[in-house]
């Protein structure tokens, strides 16, 4: 099979099968905000907002490099957040300015 | 191949703490924060909910998943009921469903031995097991469970003999399993909260077997 055949037969989550070398037997326990995000993942899932594998999926069309670079909680967040602008649910200025938003007031009183 | 490692030092800028005990917010927990508190001002959702499945998850641990194997082992008529259909039986015993899942229970014996993965994510039993280790969730363990699940188990110091037959399940976001492990010899006295109590996490996704304490944590 030559490259793109394997490309094109494996999305970047499919990867059950392919050639892996190594295991280590690495966790941490979760961060508040990654339990948060976890939660937050339960709950857009309840109210039918994103489900399970709309998520899976978002992680997935996130791509190759992005899924990489990111952490497992990070790439959810990354994932509800396009989803969220894909449904017109949330915009990027808002988004935008609530970060803003947040980000001062963890400067001003140490609360995120 | 590398290990995609949880790592809090991949961002672009530096983050010295103001305290020893205060970090500043990441940028995606900044981002999970603005997201989470726009959709509670356009009331999709509410801090309660969110408060309440924080709650959920923090009581969701291994020891459910083994009181369940430990009831299992002992009753054989919830036994054929937990591999008939393993939510209503465990739902019997109390315990919720929240994620809208089904489980299929798969059991050890002399000559099958199951391992659970998810290939394409990291769908695992979070209603009875809680949330899956890191390495569950990593390419190493995906990849190699369903291709060379041996070895795989090998490294866990499982060694499981060429006569037993392997059987890896592969979870997806609507089925999800959970191992129902081989009762050690050397238990036939221990009631349930003793068998329940070697039960492990582990155990329960087939890497490694249940074992005596005295046993050293080898099969």
């Amino acid at each position: 099979m030559n490259q793109s055949e394997l490309l094109l037969k494996h999305l970047p989550n499919d990867i059950g099968g392919l050639p892996a070398e190594g295991f280590e037997r690495v966790d941490h326990p979760l961060e508040p905000w990654e339990k948060r995000c976890h939660a937050l993942a339960d709950v857009l899932d309840f109210h039918k907002l994103i489900n399970t594998e709309e998520k899976r999926r978002g992680v997935e069309a996130l791509g190759s490099e992005m899924i990489g670079k990111l952490s497992y909680y990070q790439r959810w967040i990354a994932a509800f957040v396009h989803i969220l602008f894909e449904k017109g649910i949330l915009t990027p200025d808002q988004l935008a300015r609530k970060m803003t938003e947040v980000e001062a007031r963890f400067q001003s009183d140490g609360e995120p | 191949m590398s290990t995609a490692h949880h790592d809090d030092d991949d961002h672009d800028h530096d983050h010295t703490p103001i305290t020893n005990s205060e970090t500043p917010p990441s940028y995606y927990e900044i981002m999970e924060t603005a997201v989470r508190e726009l959709l509670i001002e356009r009331q999709l959702l509410t801090a309660g909910e969110i408060r309440r499945q924080i709650e959920v998850l923090d009581s969701r641990t291994p020891a459910l998943g083994a009181k369940i194997v430990a009831r299992a082992w002992l009753d054989p008529e919830f036994r054929e009921r937990l591999l008939a259909n393993g939510r209503t039986a465990c739902e019997e015993e109390g315990i919720t469903f929240y994620d809208d899942t089904q489980l299929i229970v798969v059991e050890n014996t002399d000559t099958v031995h199951n391992l659970l993965v998810c290939t394409l994510c990291s769908c695992y039993p979070r209603p009875v097991l809680g949330l899956p280790p890191d390495w569950y969730k990593l390419k190493p363990y995906r990849a190699r469970a369903v291709r060379e699940p041996r070895a795989l188990l090998a490294e866990f110091g499982t060694v499981i003999p060429d006569d037993v037959e392997i059987r890896v399940s592969d979870s997806t976001a609507a089925v999800r399993y959970l191992v129902l492990p081989k009762r050690p010899s050397g238990t036939e006295d221990f009631d349930e909260e003793q068998l329940a109590a070697l039960v492990t996490r582990d155990s329960m996704i087939g890497v490694v077997p249940v074992t005596l304490p005295s046993a050293g944590g080898q099969p």
